[in-house]
């Protein structure tokens, strides 16, 4: 599969039809797809008819857009004019289908790429392993016995697989950042704000990110420039310009303060976890330490205020139709609708008071390095993984590393390590709010330096 | 916060439950349970935090349409 920037060149240039390269994407998922369960939805006619006219415009003169061509699909929390929206969940599966598309898969329709299908996750995005007892795991292209990561897992193992170049996901604790580590690729996870969430499926409201993965920083730069930018439909969506991250790429990281996350962030680590941080910051000769105060506390609450928003939004359906929902989560979220109000304005203070001494430390850094999950991809069905001499639950724990940044809302590009390990692992690259040019600029150079790679296939 | 011991804690679901009006099915009580522990041990880490009375809460509700 090639990057969303080479098909677009040639779609654009007319070196190659869209109406080709879908046919060919479409054969791929055909033949591959049943081995990872990365699709729920395939929408060939549609996706047929809108490369012809993609074709029909190049022939024209007419400008066919940046994304031109580019096959991508997208989790299925957002909403696809025509398809019901499952969310991973059987309590959806008999509504109607969506009257439109999201705002962000519209504006990459818009901007010439063109739309496969919708991709597998955890039921309601509740889940780090997109272990879906309705709709099937999805599984690890590098190793089908392992999680591909959730709870956008489709996401993940779609590109990782070599599907499609581009997906989007959505990320409230971490569910597009550790799918991008577990299988190799990257994923940007912006500011809180920066990308509507309208059209998508709710799961936290004031913690709930959507955004892309891809094979490389170029087509997260050109995917996010489609997508990011003011959204009347949605109330959390700034109004401010968001300004194009592809010249950026180029800049280069001199200048840039970049520091590792030390103290909360540094154990439980796998080695191989441990190396690709190591590797990250050896390329960088990176010496300055910087601690996170009570990032420990922050995933508490992130944890808590998770569980009851998810169980206040599905206290309704749980009081009538618990049975049908995902057994996984199904306790969880029963759990969370009970949680005392007190506790809730607790974490609400404490996470004002976190942001504003995370955001001090921006003062000293522009960019914090954190490892992305604690391990590499674990056993489908695993409960309890042992990592530097700690045994502890899998599910909840694949997303320590990311909670805490994800519940300020700080933009954070995932990076694939190449560090020579059997299984992929990515890090994170950690900013101030609104600058996900300096998440991506990181990227860019360890990408230049051969440190990350996304591996595929 | 003192750890709290499993009967009040079983005490707590079952009222809150009812105050809810939240069924809950009995091969889904234990679950239910150990969840709510899983969470109320979290929560002993963060709501004694010693945070001043201007501490706001993170949410910021603005009225109007967007400007």
């Amino acid at each position: 599969m090639k990057s969303a920037r080479s098909i677009a060149a040639e779609v654009r240039s007319g070196r190659r039809s869209a109406r080709s390269i879908i046919a060919q994407t479409l054969a791929d998922i055909h033949q591959n797809n049943p081995a990872i369960n990365a699709f729920t939805a395939r929408l060939d006619d549609q996706a047929e008819r809108d490369a012809a006219a993609i074709d029909a415009a190049v022939d024209s003169g007419r400008d066919p857009g940046p994304l031109a061509g580019v096959p991508f699909a997208v989790k299925n929390l957002f909403d696809i004019a025509g398809v019901t929206t499952l969310a991973g969940a059987r309590i959806y599966a008999d509504c109607p289908p969506a009257a439109q598309d999201a705002t962000v898969v519209r504006r990459l329709k818009e901007h010439g790429a063109v739309l496969v299908g919708a991709l597998n996750m955890d039921a309601y995005a509740y889940g780090f392993t997109t272990e879906n007892t309705h709709y099937g795991a999805t599984r690890n292209p590098h190793d089908l016995a392992r999680s591909a990561g959730g709870s956008s897992g489709g996401s993940g193992a779609a590109v990782a697989a070599g599907l499609v170049p581009l997906t989007l996901g959505s990320d409230t604790n971490g569910s597009i950042r550790v799918p991008a580590s577990l299988c190799g690729i990257f994923g940007l996870k912006a500011t809180f704000g920066r990308v509507s969430r309208a059209g998508s499926v709710p799961f936290v409201p004031d913690l709930d990110h959507v955004g892309p993965l891809a094979t490389c920083t170029d087509d997260l730069a050109l995917a996010y420039d489609a997508i990011a930018g003011p959204d009347a439909r949605d109330p959390t969506c700034s109004t401010r310009s968001a300004p194009p991250l592809t010249p950026e790429l180029a800049a280069g990281t001199a200048g840039l303060r970049i520091a590792v996350a030390a103290g909360y962030f540094e154990r439980p680590l796998a080695p191989v976890a441990r190396a690709a941080v190591g590797d990250a910051v050896s390329a960088r000769d990176i010496r300055r330490r910087i601690e996170l105060p009570h990032a420990d506390h922050a995933r508490a609450a992130a944890f808590m205020l998770t569980a009851i928003a998810a169980g206040s939004l599905y206290l309704p359906a749980l009081r009538t139709r618990a049975g049908d929902f995902e057994p996984l989560s199904r306790d969880r979220l029963l759990a969370g609708a009970l949680i005392p109000a007190a506790w809730v304005h607790a974490a609400q203070r404490f996470r004002r008071w976190y942001h504003d001494r995370v955001l001090a430390l921006f003062d000293l850094v522009d960019a914090i390095i954190a490892p992305a999950t604690p391990c590499s991809a674990p056993a489908l069905g695993a409960e309890t993984m042992s990592i530097d001499g700690a045994t502890m639950a899998v599910r909840p724990n694949l997303g320590m590393f990311t909670q805490p940044i994800s519940f300020i809302g700080l933009p954070v590009a995932a990076v694939p390590i190449e560090c020579g390990s059997a299984l992929p692992i990515g890090i994170q690259i950690i900013a101030a709010p609104w600058r996900e040019d300096i998440c991506l600029r990181v990227a860019a150079e360890l990408e230049r330096r051969g440190i990350a790679r996304a591996r595929i296939g | 916060m003192d750890k709290f011991d499993d009967l009040s804690l079983a005490a707590y679901v079952d009222a809150a439950a009812y105050l809810l009006q939240l069924p809950i099915a009995a091969g889904h009580l234990p679950g239910v349970r150990e969840n709510f522990a899983r969470i109320a041990a979290l929560a002993a880490l963060f709501v004694d935090a010693p945070l001043e009375l201007h501490d706001e809460p993170a949410p910021v509700f603005r009225p109007g349409p967007p400007a």
